[in-house]
């Protein structure tokens, strides 16, 4: 069996390698090519050759574990942090690991003669490829001198292929924590138990550091941790974790080859439970992954939710879609759908509430809310375009479907639009309204005029700020549909990476010739009558952009009306 | 009530500039009624010829035109009296059944909306399944989703592309009254399929097509009486065997007709 794996991954990988090459003979592939490689040249080698330069110099290369050393041992407060990560996989299973299995293999493996043994060997070997190629390309970009970049390619390797092969047994154990056959519970139930163990131990080991010896600062509080899992039985439980994040965080060649055996051997103790798991849970039900035609993109098992909002039979064009974009929204979102996108935005929300708090010296309650919602709004209002995807470039993959519709193709891309604007604009009005309501807390200097007056005028902005955005998104997908990625698996390749590239600047770029003529508008009528209404004079400014920008769309609109008629599905690039 | 193709050619552009011919000057008409069967072997351009018909591929040279409306110069007029009914089941995946049905309702502006829907999920076997999601249903039910969709509102012209796929033998025989009923309701039919039984059966027209040209156009009895694509007494199967140019066993005897 072993040498049918090798045949496949060998097979495939020297064909799509060929495939990319060949491919390169078309332009678009060709200049996105050229662009991804120029970038990689630049960012990459380009900047190593500066680093040995400047170490010559005299400049030291940054280390990961130099990052880390002012707060104690870098090995052991990442294996604290993946303690966390593994514990939580079990609450959220964000990753199917090796039971993602292709419609390919499905259909010509499962029914194989092979054990389930033997179709986890296979994924597994299947999986070393794309997991070497993240490990290369991450020690590529992180800033560190020739030999540590070596050894924190074989570290981030070993990381990346333990926690494949450890989500993998999570999804396995997880299906079977409610097995009625008592060895298949116990089996499913055992590492569960270690795990919740060993995050007991270090959590109350932690608290009564803390406790002992209560610090206000951060680097306090590191340095008690850090204290805390150093030694005793917290040590013990985090050992397995510090082990595996151990050669990653290596100073030096012999420490390296020092910390290896113990990341391996934590690699093969998770392997052989895995593949013992499989062994013991093949003569139940399977848990493998079935990618089937139009399952939600959610991979469970979605259930209609009556969301009490029915298609009129007559009305505007738009309005359909905006129905049917919402219908999609609010069924497929729940809360693991939601975790992608709202993790970040609160990382990132709460990150610049703190830093505006710090710098302001504004404390209390109202003051954080204030300031932690007017992040929010931006939060939504810029990046939430990027992020909400029901709207043309979502329904790419359905275009087969759409050209087949009696509608005029200016209303369809603004139909597309009407739903993701209408979902932003109120998120972001929502987050406005709690930061106006705190706001004298927040900006105690400001009076409650003015405060008033610039709640309306991103009130009044957000809507041509969220739409403009949307426009040019919407705009990429018509005119470039071949550059635009239908499925959840974004196109790998120096191709598809330099293809990116060029659509972001170009997005940036049409976005600020959009907004441009508005803000430029808007800002001569602010300016004049401020000096008669003072900050009130903001609101007519920010009405006159709105209008503008709301003009732009729909002449935009009909302009990519043509477009989008003469679009040819055979470009749009299917999964 | 009328479908006219003239002088249809559609290319695709091939790696390292080369051009590839799918479908080339193909010219025919299909009047009210009438229901053809458009059959050929795998890559003949049969799909295309459809998607084009239906308005989701452009054609790169001739006319198509749907009850006198130009698909690509009145598109909207043209698509609404055309009824799509393609082999892979696309549905969206958020949308339940009865969802999918009023969509194309509101759509196509059906005004007896309701007792439509209900008879089509009668006659489809699709009661019971109005609150599903595609997710929830098999293949050949999502089929049957798409045929719904496409049945719903009053179309001049259906377009079919393997209708039976994925249909139980039940589904089948009725798929192939509700066809024949449609055709003799005065809709034109465009049907195209490998089960040549069935085309033999049911239609009362058949295009061949191979290598994206028409090779023979006519009733199954007209093709069996022309000396140079069969023998007497030839079946359909004989006939499309010898016209694209392969023996009983399926092995090609010649590159041309």
């Amino acid at each position: 069996m072993l040498s049918a794996s090798l045949y496949i991954i060998v097979c495939s990988a020297k064909n799509r390698f060929a495939m990319r090459l060949r491919r390169l003979r078309e332009p678009r592939y060709l200049i996105g090519a050229i662009v991804g490689a120029a970038y990689f040249y630049f960012a990459v080698f380009r900047r190593m050759g500066v680093g040995r330069g400047t170490g010559r110099r005299g400049r030291a290369s940054i280390s990961p574990s130099v990052m880390l050393a002012a707060y104690g041992s870098a090995a052991g407060f990442a294996g604290t942090g993946l303690l966390l990560l593994a514990a939580l996989a079990w609450i959220f299973p964000a990753d199917r690991g090796l039971l993602a299995f292709s419609e390919a293999e499905i259909h010509l493996l499962l029914p194989a003669p092979m054990t389930r043994r033997q179709l986890l060997v296979h994924r597994l070997l299947r999986s070393q490829l794309p997991l070497l190629f993240g490990a290369v390309v991450s020690s590529l970009f992180v800033p560190l001198a020739g030999g540590s970049r070596l050894r924190f390619g074989i570290g981030m390797f070993i990381v990346l292929v333990t926690a494949r092969i450890y989500f993998t047994g999570v999804t396995l154990s997880r299906a079977r924590l409610g097995a009625w056959r008592a060895t298949e519970r116990r089996v499913a139930w055992a590492p569960l138990a270690l795990l919740l163990t060993a995050v007991a131990v270090v959590a109350v080991s932690i608290l009564r550091a803390h406790q002992a010896m209560p610090i206000g600062t951060f680097a306090g509080i590191s340095s008690n941790v850090g204290r805390a899992i150093g030694r005793g039985p917290a040590a013990v439980a985090v050992w397995p974790f510090a082990a595996v994040v151990g050669p990653l965080f290596a100073g030096s060649y012999r420490q390296f080859f020092t910390r290896l055996p113990g990341a391996l051997a934590v690699l093969a103790v998770l392997v052989e439970w895995v593949l013992r798991s499989a062994e013991i849970f093949q003569h139940t039900p399977d848990t493998v992954q079935r990618p089937t035609v139009d399952r939600p993109r959610s991979g469970g098992a979605v259930r209609a939710r009556n969301v009490g909002w029915t298609l009129g039979l007559s009305g505007r064009t738009e309005s359909l879609f905006l129905w049917k974009n919402a219908m999609q929204t609010l069924r497929s979102t729940n809360v693991f759908s939601m975790l992608p996108f709202v993790i970040p935005a609160i990382v990132l929300t709460v990150v610049g509430a703190t830093v505006r708090m710090s710098a302001t010296e504004r404390r209390g309650p109202a003051a954080a809310l204030a300031t932690t919602a007017l992040f929010l709004a931006g939060v939504c209002a810029l990046l939430g375009p990027q992020a909400m995807r029901s709207d043309l470039r979502g329904d790419l993959r359905h275009l087969d479907v759409l050209k087949t519709w009696p509608v005029k193709s200016s209303a369809v891309i603004r139909g597309e639009m009407l739903w993701p604007t209408l979902a932003l604009t109120l998120c972001t009005w929502f987050a406005l309204i709690c930061a106006t309501v705190f706001s004298a807390a927040a900006f105690p200097s400001l009076p409650l005029a003015e405060r008033l007056s610039l709640a309306a005028a991103a009130a009044v902005l957000a809507p041509a700020l969220v739409a403009a955005q949307l426009m040019v998104l919407n705009a990429a997908a018509v005119l470039f549909p071949a550059w635009v990625s239908t499925g959840p698996q974004r196109p790998r390749g120096l191709d598809a990476m330099g293809q990116r590239l060029i659509l972001l600047f170009g997005v940036i770029l049409a976005l600020i010739v959009t907004i441009g003529p508005g803000v430029i508008a808007g800002g001569i009528i602010g300016f004049v009558f401020y000096r008669l209404v003072g900050a009130v004079s903001l609101v007519p400014a920010a009405i006159v952009c709105l209008a503008i920008v709301a003009g732009e769309i729909g002449l935009v609109t009909e302009m990519l009306g043509a477009a989008y008629d003469r679009v040819d599905l055979s470009e749009v690039e299917r999964e | 009530m009328s479908l006219s193709v003239q002088h249809f050619t559609r290319t695709y552009a091939g790696s390292g500039g080369s051009v590839f011919t799918a479908v080339d000057d193909l010219s025919f008409d299909v009047r009210g009624g009438e229901i053809v069967g458009l059959i050929g072997p795998n890559g003949a351009g049969k799909t295309t010829t459809l998607r084009s018909l239906a308005g989701i591929l452009r054609s790169t040279a001739g006319h198509i035109s749907i009850d006198g409306h130009d698909i690509v110069d009145d598109a909207v007029a043209a698509k609404r009296v055309l009824a799509f009914m393609p082999d892979e089941p696309h549905l969206f995946e958020y949308l339940t059944v009865a969802e999918h049905l009023r969509l194309m309702a509101r759509l196509f502006t059906v005004v007896d909306f309701e007792p439509r829907a209900r008879a089509l999920l009668e006659e489809l076997e699709l009661t019971g399944k109005e609150r599903s999601l595609p997710g929830e249903l098999s293949r050949g039910m999502r089929q049957k989703v798409v045929i719904a969709c496409g049945l719903v509102r009053p179309a001049s012209t259906l377009l079919f592309d393997e209708p039976l796929t994925g249909l139980d033998p039940v589904g089948i025989r009725r798929m192939r009254h509700t066809i024949v009923a449609r055709a003799r309701a005065g809709a034109c039919v465009l049907l195209s399929s490998h089960l040549l039984h069935l085309v033999e059966e049911i239609c009362t027209r058949v295009i061949i097509m191979d290598r994206g040209r028409k090779v023979a156009d006519g009733t199954v009895a007209e093709l069996a009486s022309r000396d140079d694509l069969a023998v007497p007494g030839s079946s359909l199967e004989q006939i499309f065997m010898r016209v694209t140019g392969q023996d009983r066993d399926g092995r090609i005897v010649k590159s041309e007709v």
